[in-house]
């Protein structure tokens, strides 16, 4: 465990030199980002403030579901930017580099790139959460809680998700817009999902789970969520994860260096 | 001609080559007009009326915004950037076929693909969704939303090449194109109509090439847009499209004499 630590954060180091590199370049995607979330932020407000409600909800808890929405995808982006590089590495070869190395192929292929600037949104992002939370009238401490584990099962289902476009990437190396699909499927998470209709709305909660990705976790802070969505969430995120690592195996023992 | 024509024909001819990505990325335009959809129509589902529009004005707009982004928003001007910083422009240079001319052809082919896949898409989303839409049927208001389409996606197209000769001066040109795509995505109106701004930001936007790119085109086919509106709209349009095309053609004689085709 402590040797993957210590491989992780040489792998960090490398990645924050990278961004000496181009520091203009570095500045301008980080200002980029914060603009689309301020932007879009704006718009939510002026939104709900006319129509006062969407799908039910208030401005105050509207506005969670996009600051939860955001602080799991920041946190993706940030830990699995290596995914976004894969591909390229099938198709050159290079990949044969990173399997001779005395490291776990999965954890280097995931966790090759941690994104940092990523990191300065996600303690203001967290800090947002807390203070709309408590204007919402059913913050409390079991809630509070529970989306904290919600939170977690989250990112374990979204690394699971990353393990599959990295399985798909070694069957298929034509996909380049499977890991952005991803993204925008996940995307639909910004707003309650509430607002999408049937049959929709059933197939973006269970089937790509989005919903037990983005909203279940506010729903949770909000009050709203029974205990079997709860349950549910937790047995899709295990079950899921397995799912992946066994497609990973499966795509691994596939893989036939063509390219090198 | 013909040459411009082939160029035409090879960069269409590239989209059958990787079928499965180009089926992946209109996937992908298909999801986001799909949310934009569902948030609107969750927003008209206890009223008739928000910010001035309909249910029917506005799912009728964002519908529409799938047809713009083929024939406006695509382009594949992206790639003169990397040209530019791999030594790859020399190809084009040192071939008797004129720069401008051969990119136009090229991101026609862009345009002709997207545009033909989005009347595709558009009608399976009319058969799945069944929503309520304004079919324009003056051919006044047809043929000035065509017309100022083909105005937006000209300044589109200038604007796009301008960030590429940024390549010219720094091999970082995807951060600024980045936060290009960002300006679009929320000021020339591809989540929402830009009346529904505030007066005071609505005043400013007016006068910024975003709004002409998504806003003013769908506008106009919605119908009823004031002589004022349209007038004011065309002046400002045809003076961006003027002024960027002067800086095109400054930057990218600036930017030859500095290229050393670094890379080759």
């Amino acid at each position: 465990m402590l040797k993957y630590l210590k491989v992780w954060l040489i792998l960090c180091s490398s990645s924050f030199q990278s961004f000496f590199v181009s520091r203009v370049g570095s500045v301008l995607f980080l200002l980029g980002k914060i603009l689309r979330f301020v932007f879009f932020l704006g718009f939510l407000v002026l939104l709900i403030s006319r129509t006062k409600v969407l799908s039910g909800y208030n401005i105050w808890e509207a506005i969670l579901f996009y600051l939860t929405f955001n602080l799991i995808d920041t946190t993706t982006q940030m830990l699995f930017r290596e995914v976004y590089r894969f591909r390229q590495q099938i198709i050159s070869g290079s990949f044969d580099l990173i399997l001779v190395k005395p490291v776990n192929v999965l954890f280097r292929s995931l966790f090759g790139w941690t994104d940092l600037l990523d990191s300065l949104n996600i303690i203001p992002l967290i800090i947002m959460i807390i203070y709309v939370a408590v204007k919402t009238s059913s913050f409390n401490f079991g809630s509070a809680l529970m989306y904290v584990l919600l939170v977690i099962n989250s990112l374990v289902l979204a690394m699971s998700f990353h393990v599959i476009v990295l399985a798909f990437g070694i069957l298929t190396t034509e996909i380049d817009h499977l890991i952005m699909i991803y993204r925008d499927v996940t995307s639909m998470g910004k707003y309650p999902i509430d607002i999408y209709t049937e049959p929709l709305r059933s197939i973006i909660t269970f089937v790509i789970p989005v919903g037990i990705l983005m909203s279940v976790p506010t729903k949770a802070l909000l009050g709203v969520l029974n205990i079997s969505t709860v349950i549910a969430s937790f047995l899709i995120g295990f079950f899921t994860f397995i799912f992946s690592i066994l497609l990973w195996r499966y795509s691994l023992k596939r893989y036939t260096s063509a390219s090198s | 001609m013909s040459k411009y024509w082939i160029s035409l024909i090879n960069s269409i001819s590239e989209y059958f080559a990787y079928r499965l990505n180009f089926f992946l990325w209109r996937l992908r335009v298909v999801i986001g007009i799909l949310i934009t959809y569902f948030l609107w129509q969750a927003v008209f589902q206890n009223q008739n009326n928000v910010f001035g529009y309909s249910k029917t004005g506005m799912l009728t707009y964002i519908l529409l915004i799938t047809f713009l982004q083929g024939l406006v928003l695509s382009t594949q001007t992206h790639k003169i950037a990397f040209e530019i910083n791999s030594g790859d422009l020399s190809n084009i240079l040192i071939k008797p076929i004129n720069f401008f001319g051969f990119n136009i052809a090229r991101d026609l082919s862009d345009k002709i693909i997207n545009t033909i896949f989005s009347f595709i898409e558009l009608f399976f989303l009319y058969v799945v969704l069944k929503p309520p839409v304004i079919v324009q049927t003056n051919l006044f208001w047809l043929t000035l939303f065509i017309f100022t389409a083909f105005l937006a996606a000209f300044l589109y197209f200038e604007i796009n090449i301008l960030l590429s000769f940024i390549g010219f001066w720094s091999k970082e040109t995807w951060a600024p194109r980045f936060i290009f795509s960002i300006l679009v995505t929320f000021l020339a109106g591809t989540y929402f109509p830009l009346d529904i701004f505030p007066n005071p930001i609505y005043n400013i936007l007016q006068y910024l090439p975003f709004t002409y790119i998504i806003f003013f085109p769908l506008k106009i086919y919605l119908g009823g847009a004031q002589n004022a509106f349209i007038i004011k709209g065309l002046i400002i349009i045809l003076f961006w499209i003027l002024i960027l095309g002067y800086f095109l053609h400054y930057f990218w004689l600036k930017g030859l004499k500095i290229y050393t085709s670094e890379g080759r």
